[in-house]
């Protein structure tokens, strides 16, 4: 867990210079509800109530860390609902203090820790990502009343409806707004997303320290790339340069790298093989392609990766690898089934 | 030369601080406790009574149908008694309980006949001789195969971490294994050997090969990548021949047998010395004893009775285990005995000792890209701790050879393989 923090950090650290201060606020409202939450609902749901069984919570293994660091790097810094006029607003009109957001970031992580992942189990036992479905929560409970509208400004702490995000319009790539991407020099609907290099940088740290399989990101990458080359650029009738600068625009917004490198690599809600793995990757690029494409989001990786999610278990149940010495069972006519797995694939 | 090596398994830290020690004899204690089941199959029925005055290599529990094995006793004294003991599995046993009279007088076997696989198969029977490298499985059953066998290895690998009898055996008694080995060889009626060790072995390596060239014995030497369970005997034949041992059936089914060292020097010392089994060699290792040593043991002696002749266990020793730290068994005391099978005794430290509590799994996968056999354990251990065995089943319980790899990758540190163990136990009983 200490490895996935550390790796988060520099996303953490580019989400501040470049959004402000509200999104550490943001952070220590999650960090706080998702710790609570945690802590409580063995107290609420259990039987024993006492200070020994609190001592025993799942807390201590800093999962809820995690997950709060991550719901909030996938907010925006500010989310202001309509009609709820809970802000603090700067004579400007920015917002200082968004008393709408901090509540929102309570309610999404007492819905990812509560919902996700204590009411099936804990930990290692989510059926989805909690922070990523904590946040598709939020979008669409809340995204009506205009607290996603905002695309944050940048290099601000306030309120500023600057430009939509290069997925919502959708513009001819130039060189200089690659290098803003990657730079993250850019808006994006949601913090963390900004800045490639901190996401590279995480990515690298956690392969090197063997945390997550270095390819399963790659693989994710590659597979969207091909979709939504199929699925928009080729159709949109770019040629050329431009081709491959509407790839590249596309792989580098939206929660795509950074949903690759940390959340599609979760343990607990990707398979078990490396096959299962490569399957979960494509399905996840085939999705977020097929949303971006024809969906009526702009950005589609948190519900790829929700359905991918869905999906593990059955992975796991028919992609398991041969036991060493496997015999295949010969042919059988008709009502003897075999007694070993299903689609037996092979193993890394 | 190129290591051979099979696919996944782990890397463990060797701690092979005990192979430059050389074997000495641990002091056969005033009394011997003398387990009547030492091998896989049925235990021996008990042949001497209270009151009996025996010798060394008395038979005192002779081998229960066709698997089972011969039992002696280990100093020449009187029968104290014959009871119920518990043996270090958690399971009890009868012990014969002989009072060393201290005058070491010791019955042999007549000379063997000839060298005829017949002889010698008798011989083997007649010796009590199972596989000592763990397992314990009657040898006069493995070296009568029904299927035809081309091939005969020695299992010189020793991967499990600390234990270094069988390292030391082939340095010090390079002869009387390769005679040994040999002996076996020709019970199948082959005429060659394999040898496969592990790399980190370099000594013994040159020392076979220059001795085995010496005596004109064809035995190939075969280094293998010191992986841990290069000494499973599956992982093993796959790194020597490049066959697999198909699903549910015996190496000798591909044609293979394969034979531990200490086997082997028993084999020697039946055949040429015509002694019976009685005593082997134990490393006592771990950083909780106060003196590691490599010891020949009478068969009998407690575990107290070694530890004590090794000064001791130290102050901070939190776990005492017969055999190695991946597959050996965690003890709840001293009062075992020592068996043909019993390979070491470690005494570890609070610092090398793994007491943590198991926390939940996270389905992080490390167990089943370090299982050498290709399964899923932590579907096993899920699907175990819920009492669906059947399930359990489909992810290769039955497969397992509970090597530990899973375990000790384990970030959570679960204890997969007794979760395993139990699976098995519970699909035998559906079974019956």
């Amino acid at each position: 867990m200490i490895d996935v923090l550390i790796a988060l950090f520099p996303c953490i650290v580019c989400a501040t210079v470049f959004y402000g201060y509200h999104v550490l606020i943001n952070l220590v409202t999650c960090l706080i509800f998702c710790c609570g939450t945690e802590l409580l609902y063995g107290v609420i749901i259990g039987k024993t109530r006492t200070k020994e069984s609190l001592k025993q919570s799942s807390v201590f293994d800093l999962s809820f860390a995690v997950t709060a660091v991550i719901l909030t790097l996938n907010l925006p810094a500010v989310m202001p609902v309509n009609n709820w006029g809970m802000n603090v607003y700067s004579s400007a009109g920015t917002i200082v203090f968004g008393f709408d957001t901090v509540v929102l970031c309570a309610l999404g992580s007492i819905f990812a820790i509560a919902l996700v992942k204590m009411l099936f189990g804990g930990i290692g036992r989510n059926f989805a990502n909690p922070a990523c479905t904590g946040r598709i929560f939020l979008f669409i409970a809340f995204g009506g009343a205009g607290a996603f509208n905002l695309t944050s400004s940048l290099f601000g702490n306030g309120m500023a409806a600057t430009g939509a995000t290069w997925l919502g319009t959708k513009q001819i790539v130039t060189g200089s707004m690659l290098l803003d991407m990657f730079l993250g020099n850019t808006a994006t609907a949601a913090v963390g997303e900004t800045c490639v290099i901190a996401v590279l940088i995480g990515y690298v740290y956690l392969s090197i320290r063997r945390v997550i399989d270095a390819r399963v990101p790659l693989i994710t990458i590659g597979a969207f790339a091909l979709f939504i080359f199929l699925f928009d650029i080729a159709p949109s009738g770019a040629d050329g340069e431009q081709m491959f600068m509407s790839l590249a625009a596309h792989v580098m917004s939206g929660g795509l790298l950074f949903g690759s490198v940390f959340m599609a690599t979760d343990y607990a809600t990707s398979p078990n093989t490396f096959t299962g793995n490569v399957v979960f990757a494509v399905g996840i690029g085939l999705l977020t392609a097929l949303i971006r494409a024809f969906g009526s989001f702009p950005e589609g990786f948190s519900f790829a990766l929700l359905i991918m999610n869905l999906a593990v278990p059955l992975l796991d149940k028919y992609i398991t690898p041969k036991p060493f010495g496997y015999i295949k069972p010969p042919k059988r006519d008709k009502d003897k089934t075999s007694a070993t797995t299903g689609k037996a694939v092979g193993n890394e | 030369m190129e290591s051979k090596t099979f696919k996944k398994g782990i890397e463990v830290p060797h701690n092979k601080q005990t192979k430059d020690n050389v074997l000495c004899d641990c002091p056969t204690p005033a009394t011997v406790y003398i387990p009547l089941s030492q091998h896989i199959g049925k235990s021996a029925v008990p042949t001497v009574a209270v009151g009996d005055s025996v010798k060394i290599g008395t038979l005192v529990g002779k081998g229960d149908g066709l698997v089972s094995a011969n039992i002696f006793s280990s100093v020449s004294g009187v029968v104290k008694s014959v009871e119920c003991r518990k043996t270090p599995v958690g399971a009890s046993c009868t012990h014969i309980v002989i009072e060393n009279d201290g005058k070491h007088e010791e019955t042999l076997l007549p000379p063997i006949k000839d060298f005829s696989p017949q002889s010698l198969l008798e011989r083997m029977k007649d010796a009590g001789l199972v596989g000592m490298g763990g397992a314990g499985f009657p040898s006069h059953v493995k070296y009568a195969p029904k299927s035809k066998v081309d091939t005969f290895i020695i299992n010189a690998a020793e991967c499990e971490p600390y234990i270094t009898c069988d390292h030391r055996l082939l340095l010090e008694k390079t002869e009387s294994v390769l005679k040994g080995a040999e002996y076996l060889m020709m019970t199948l009626g082959l005429n060659k050997i394999s040898f496969g060790v592990e790399d980190n072995k370099l000594d013994a390596i040159e020392r076979l090969g220059k001795i085995s060239s010496e005596m004109g014995v064809n035995a190939e030497i075969i280094v293998l990548k010191s992986k841990y369970p290069q000494g499973a005997e599956k992982q093993l034949i796959y790194a020597v021949t490049g066959r697999k041992v198909p699903r549910g059936k015996l190496p000798a089914d591909i044609g293979v047998v394969v034979g531990n060292v200490h086997t082997a020097f028993a084999m020697y010392a039946a055949a040429e010395l015509n002694k019976l089994l009685y005593r082997r060699a134990v490393t006592v290792c771990g950083d909780g004893i106060t003196k590691t040593a490599n010891l020949w043991v009478d068969i009998g002696t407690r575990y107290s009775d070694c530890v004590e002749y090794c000064g001791g266990v130290k102050a901070d020793c939190v776990k005492i285990i017969s055999g190695g730290p991946m597959m050996g068994f965690a003890l709840d005391g001293l009062d075992y005995s020592v068996t043909k099978t019993t390979g070491s005794i470690l005494a570890l430290g609070s610092k090398s000792a793994n007491i943590a509590k198991p926390q939940p799994c996270i389905n992080c996968a490390k167990c089943a890209h370090a299982c050498p056999m290709n399964l899923m354990p932590m579907y096993i251990d899920a699907y175990t701790q819920r009492g669906d065995y059947s399930a359990a089943k489909r992810y290769g319980a039955l497969d397992c050879i509970e090597c530990g790899c899973c375990a000790y990758t384990c970030p959570a540190k679960r204890p997969i393989v007794q979760s395993v163990r139990l699976c098995k136990a519970k699909l035998r009983e559906v079974k019956q």
